[in-house]
């Protein structure tokens, strides 16, 4: 084939390609640059600290619940903060995983009452704005059903519910060492995991890997617990507030009642069509072996079920922890809200909600590449 | 011979999904009475406890915001045309499915097509039956009426002239269709001139902001969903980048910048109103997560549609305009009316960061008011707010699982 | 390829307009840089980014309206009336500005700001001024890039407790829950309470008074702290009544409240300094909404009469209306006093009522705080 001459460059394809793009980026930095142009006008008349020395700078306001006083930096208190955020998520995710995909499974339930109830609720919660719902929790749920903290109610004498808060019983004891005794008996159960399936493959012996592993597990927090000196206590009513155990914050309680509920329909929409994705076949396969419904459920649908519902289920735990930023709304004290009190506490605010911004993107990143890293994982598994 | 009654046809029916084994049977007896129990106490509460005085008196507030009184009359009209322009596409819409054979005529009788149309739109009924029920002026009966009116003739006047502009020459059609386009603006002009936006309140501004995000947002959603999945490399990082940072940050922060820091960046001179600004917000926020949809539309393509396209002499431009974008954003028309749903909630954010006057910052004002204070009217106020967001969102969501089907989605 | 070299073609033009856009309003923006640089050459021009004073004033003038920060719930100070205007103390204010600005006492905006947001409205630009029941700190001057100026209420940190809870002073307050509002001087000064006096408090911020107030009926305060104007107002406005609440004697801080302006603009700082002093420099001069005509007419103190923005004729017969320089219209403090008031008028119209004495808000000739610098 005969070499082509170039064309010229106006009217060459690859140069045309780096030029288009070129004025694309020119664009977008002729706006950015205008924008922070006049962003630098702004803080130049008007002195405002543009850098991070404002973290190192005393905070001025206590946390409830936390230990920090008001001398401690506003780096403490965003650090604190952040652990508030992460708290309610955590405890957040684990709630509506559990209560989403009940509900789904309940959904397709045979026993009618159920799968209408079911649908309701569905139906019902994920068609009303969460901050909606957070007002309801709030308003009327702390505000207007729990009862004031002389009229409290004692179940069992181990938790105390009134409007001050929620206080349930709780270890006393260093938390590193907790967590420490906690991952251990991960190690532990996942090695004798590991045995007892190398020994039903060698022996065709049950493996009871379950019973083994709840053991294992079971022994190290025990023997931990024993070793490191851990007790309970359990909250009591005192005069103004509780004393013992650990109080959840009203506001701690109503954002996560709202967030579970909120999330917990959207779960059981995309646990639903997940289950419904998965091949009749397969359940009725499972039926042919004699398994029982929970065993079915358990061991042969929601495994598959759960390989299509993770990248949806993933985006919903972003949701939660971004629309945990409407604490802030009913003074719970997460990051936003910290961050917002630091600003009212002359920190600068350009600074202080670019620097929040950053944490959000940094936690969805992580959150996502983790949801990614697990979502590879079952694919390879399904080959 | 056992006859089969409907006594025995319940009584299967009920020994199938009630009670399969004994436990099941307990289920059904405790969970279906603390069902009933707990529906009694909801009626109880709806019909004679709750006390929907501090609704009533602010109706108009929660709904039109600070509207003056004797202007109404325009917000009526204006919702009329509004209909009839919806029935009008729609109408336009059936004959041209008619016309391309993709419209399944249904020999339905009208008993039956009245009851389908309950079933579909009794959330919205029973709204309209609950507002009216609470006004005392014969206004609100007038504009209900003429809405459903102007709908009806709407859609039948699209019938017909959906036959009657094949035969128009293209000019005409192109100008008849920017005159459908204007007539939303039109209205929005008309109203904005009795009331400026930033003084609208109530249900109606958060209807014109998410409409306004929605329509706004679909340009730049597109538009970022080609540039992420270009081959150009700088083009793509851009959108790339663009796409992660507004859907990894929470729009309640997001809003509340826009609203006190927004004039660090911006001049003051050059700041929009508040609404304007929730608009904006909305907008950037809502193209991020569009443009993922519709990248997904893209990729849901079959590539021989694409390759097919080629070979038949179209440019890589004119094969992504007529060929593969057309299927994308056909593909995603449910995913892209559940985000129109998630926007349509969101707009209550709007109020307690910005302090829009929308629906919820009404409800939460009203039990405020000199003669409602202090009595706790909270929950009532807000259970009227949620069921005005529910009838809205849960109405959409209905109709776009219907529209689902009918475009047969993920059947092809 | 043609049509892709179209679209770049149409694209690098687009790009090529929005450059052009971004730098016309850029100019606009600074328009008083262009037209100060104008003057100098240009080498002295390039670091020097800071807009000359007297930007704010024009920009307001131009714009014919004071953007006043404030708020919309605190009874006295600023709510809303039955027709949704902002009435009380500081709206009082905000419209003296407008007055003497202007000349027109109703051409305000009233920004409503949430308490943790207003210094960064004030910051931004966002208002012209901030009379929203702000205490003047050293960390606030400094830190926030806000100028305060002649507090208009000279106030302090007090506790309100409901009438039974039996506490008759702080001191009995241990282990107690105080509800504050987010933002506040408030937060800092009940945690510095609570750890000198060893009363273990817990303290939670809440948005606004509102949410306060909901939570203090529901029982999950025991305390309400605040400024004791605020806790006044607030007292009265309460659903169960006034005599539910008492207010502690105790005060335990100093909250001069001023009114704040952006830094950097010197000559706006004074224009809104002169428009708060002249009130209560018309209140030492005895000259009320009633009299100020009479007064501006007929009255043979120089002193009163430069006030006023009268012609004073010398003794060598030439007649000069006295101009401090400041850029304020000559009769800047009569239209004040005409349209909104002296000092005590605003503080009669709005604070009186909620039972509020004078105190050390008194003028300095009574014994009091309020003592305006001379006009001449």
């Amino acid at each position: 084939m005969a070499l082509r001459p170039r064309p010229p460059f106006w009217r060459d394809v690859r140069v045309l390609r780096w030029i288009f793009q070129m004025a694309v980026l020119a664009v977008v930095a002729a706006i950015l640059a205008w924008l922070y142009s006049n962003y630098r006008t702004n803080v130049d008349r008007t002195r405002i600290p543009t850098d991070f020395k404002f973290l190192d700078r005393p905070s001025n306001f206590e946390i409830p619940g936390n230990a920090m006083s008001q001398t401690a930096p506003v780096r403490d208190a965003l650090v604190q903060g952040l652990l508030n955020t992460l708290r309610v998520a955590v405890a957040g995710l684990i709630l509506a995983t559990v209560l989403g995909t009940l509900i789904g499974i309940g959904r397709l339930s045979r026993n009618a009452v159920v799968r209408t109830l079911c649908s309701v609720y569905v139906e019902i919660i994920r068609n009303i704005p969460l901050l909606v719902l957070l007002l309801f929790a709030n308003l009327g749920l702390v505000l207007q059903v729990l009862p004031r903290l002389t009229e409290a109610w004692e179940p069992f004498g181990i938790s105390v519910f009134s409007n001050r808060g929620i206080a349930i019983p709780w270890y006393v004891g260093s938390g590193w060492k907790l967590l420490a005794m906690i991952a251990i008996s991960i190690v532990g159960t996942r090695l004798v995991i590991r045995w007892r399936n190398g020994v039903f493959d060698r022996t065709g012996s049950p493996a009871r890997s379950g019973l083994w592993a709840g053991g294992v597990a079971l022994a190290v927090l025990v023997v931990g617990w024993i070793a490191f000196g851990y007790s309970v206590t359990t909250p009591d009513v005192a005069e103004r507030v509780t004393v013992g155990g650990i109080r959840l914050d009203p506001s701690f309680f109503a954002l996560l009642v709202a967030l579970v509920v909120y999330t917990s329909s959207h779960i059981a929409e995309i646990v639903r069509g997940s289950i419904q994705a998965v091949d009749r076949g397969q359940d009725e396969a499972a039926q042919a072996l004699a398994l029982s419904g929970f065993q079915r459920m358990w061991f042969v649908v929601l495994p598959q079920a759960f390989r299509v519902a993770l990248p949806p289920i993933g985006n919903q735990y972003l949701n939660l922890i971004k629309n945990s930023s409407l604490g802030a709304a009913i003074s719970y004290f997460e990051l936003t809200n910290v961050t917002q009190i630091a600003v009212a506490n002359s920190s600068p605010p350009v600074p202080a909600f670019a620097l929040t911004l950053t944490v959000y993107l940094l936690i969805s990143l992580v959150v996502s590449s983790l949801v990614n890293v697990w979502n590879r994982k079952l694919a390879l598994v399904s080959r | 011979m056992n006859e089969i009654t409907p006594l025995v046809r319940f009584r299967t029916w009920a020994r199938r999904n009630l009670f399969r084994s004994w436990f099941d049977g307990i289920v059904t007896v405790t969970v279906g009475s603390a069902a009933i129990y707990l529906a009694f106490r909801l009626l109880n509460y709806a019909l004679i406890t709750g006390r929907w005085e501090v609704v009533s008196r602010n109706l108009k507030l929660l709904l039109v915001g600070r509207f003056p009184d004797d202007e109404l009359s325009k917000v009526a009209i204006a919702i009329s045309v509004l209909a009839l322009w919806g029935g009008v596409i729609t109408g336009l819409v059936i004959t041209r499915q008619r016309r391309a054979g993709a419209y399944v005529e249904r020999n339905v009788t009208r008993g039956r097509r009245v009851r389908e149309l309950l079933g579909r739109f009794w959330p919205t009924l029973m709204a309209v039956a609950v507002l009216l029920s609470m006004s005392d002026s014969a206004g609100p009966w007038i504009a209900a009426g003429a809405i459903i009116v102007s709908a009806v003739l709407g859609r039948s006047l699209g019938v017909v002239g959906g036959t009657f502009l094949v035969t128009l020459p293209t000019p005409v059609k192109l100008l008849l269709g920017l005159v459908m386009a204007a007539v939303p603006v039109a209205l929005m002009v008309l109203l904005a001139s009795v009331l400026g936006w930033d003084d609208w309140g109530g249900f109606m501004i958060n209807v014109l902001i998410a409409a306004a995000a929605i329509v706004l947002c679909f340009p730049l959603g597109v538009l970022l969903a080609l540039g992420r999945a270009s081959k150009l490399p700088l083009l793509k990082v851009a959108c790339t980048a663009y796409i992660e940072i507004f859907r990894g940050s929470p729009l309640f922060v997001l809003l509340l910048l826009a609203n006190n820091a927004l004039e660090f960046f911006v001049p003051r001179s050059l700041a929009p109103g508040v609404v304007v600004r929730a608009v904006i917000v909305f907008t950037l926020f809502t193209a991020a997560y569009l443009a993922e949809i519709v990248r997904g539309g893209l990729q849901s393509v079959a590539p021989g549609q694409d390759e097919a396209a080629k070979a038949l002499g179209l440019s890589p431009t004119r094969a992504m305009l007529l060929i593969t974008m057309p299927q994308a954003l056909r593909n995603v028309i449910p995913a892209q009316i559940g985000q129109f749903i998630s926007l349509f909630k969101d707009v209550s954010l709007a109020g307690t960061a910005m302090g829009v006057f929308d629906l919820l910052n009404v409800g939460r004002t009203i039990t405020k008011q000199p003669d409602f204070a202090g009595q706790r009217l909270d929950v009532e106020s807000l259970a009227f707010v949620a069921l005005l967001f529910w009838v809205g969102s849960y109405t959409m969501s209905r109709e776009s699982q219907r529209l689902e089907r009918k475009l047969g989605v993920g059947r092809r | 390829m043609y049509v892709l070299s179209l679209r770049c073609r149409s694209i690098t033009l687009i790009a090529a307009t929005v450059m052009a856009l971004g730098a016309c309003s850029d100019d606009d923006g600074d328009a008083a840089t262009t037209t100060a640089a104008a003057a100098t050459p240009a080498s002295e021009v390039a670091g020097d980014t800071t807009p000359p004073a007297g930007e704010r004033l024009a920009a307001v003038v131009a714009a014919g309206s004071v953007k006043c920060g404030t708020r919309d719930a605190l009874p006295g100070f600023a709510v809303l009336d039955a027709s949704g205007d902002h009435v009380g103390f500081d709206a009082d204010f905000c419209r003296a500005v407008a007055a003497g600005v202007l000349g027109d006492a109703t051409k305000v905006d009233f920004v409503d700001l949430e308490t943790a947001d207003r210094f960064t409205a004030l910051q931004s630009g966002k208002v012209d001024v901030l009379i929203r029941n702000t205490t003047w700190t050293a960390s606030r001057d400094g830190s926030e890039g806000a100028t305060f100026l002649h507090p208009n209420f000279y106030d302090g940190q007090g506790m309100m407790v409901a009438a039974d809870s039996g506490f008759a002073g702080i001191g009995d307050m241990t282990n107690a829950i105080i509800c504050v509002a987010k933002g506040t001087t408030t937060e800092g000064n009940a945690a510095a309470a609570s750890s000198r006096l060893d009363l273990n408090w817990e303290i939670r911020t809440f948005d606004d008074t509102d949410q306060i107030q909901a939570a203090f009926v529901a029982g999950q305060c025991d305390g309400w702290s605040s400024d004791t104007s605020q806790l006044t107002g607030l007292r009265t406005d309460y659903p169960d009544g006034a005599d539910a609440l008492t207010i502690l004697p105790e005060v335990f801080s100093k909250e001069p409240l001023a009114p704040a302006v952006a830094d950097g603009d010197t000559q706006w700082a004074q224009v809104v300094d002169w428009a708060i002093v002249a009130t209560i420099q018309a209140e030492e001069f005895g000259i009320t909404q009633a009299n100020v005509d009479e007064m501006r007419d007929s009255s043979e103190d120089v002193g009163i009469k430069q006030f006023l923005g009268v012609a004073v004729t010398g003794e060598d017969g030439s007649s000069s209306t006295l101009d401090p320089g400041l850029g304020l219209p000559a009769d800047f403090a009569y239209q004040i006093i005409k349209q909104v008031g002296n000092y005590g008028e605003i503080f009669e119209r709005n604070l009186a009522p909620l039972g509020l004495e004078r105190g050390v808000n008194a003028l300095w000739t009574d014994g009091g705080l309020m003592y305006a610098p001379p006009y001449r």
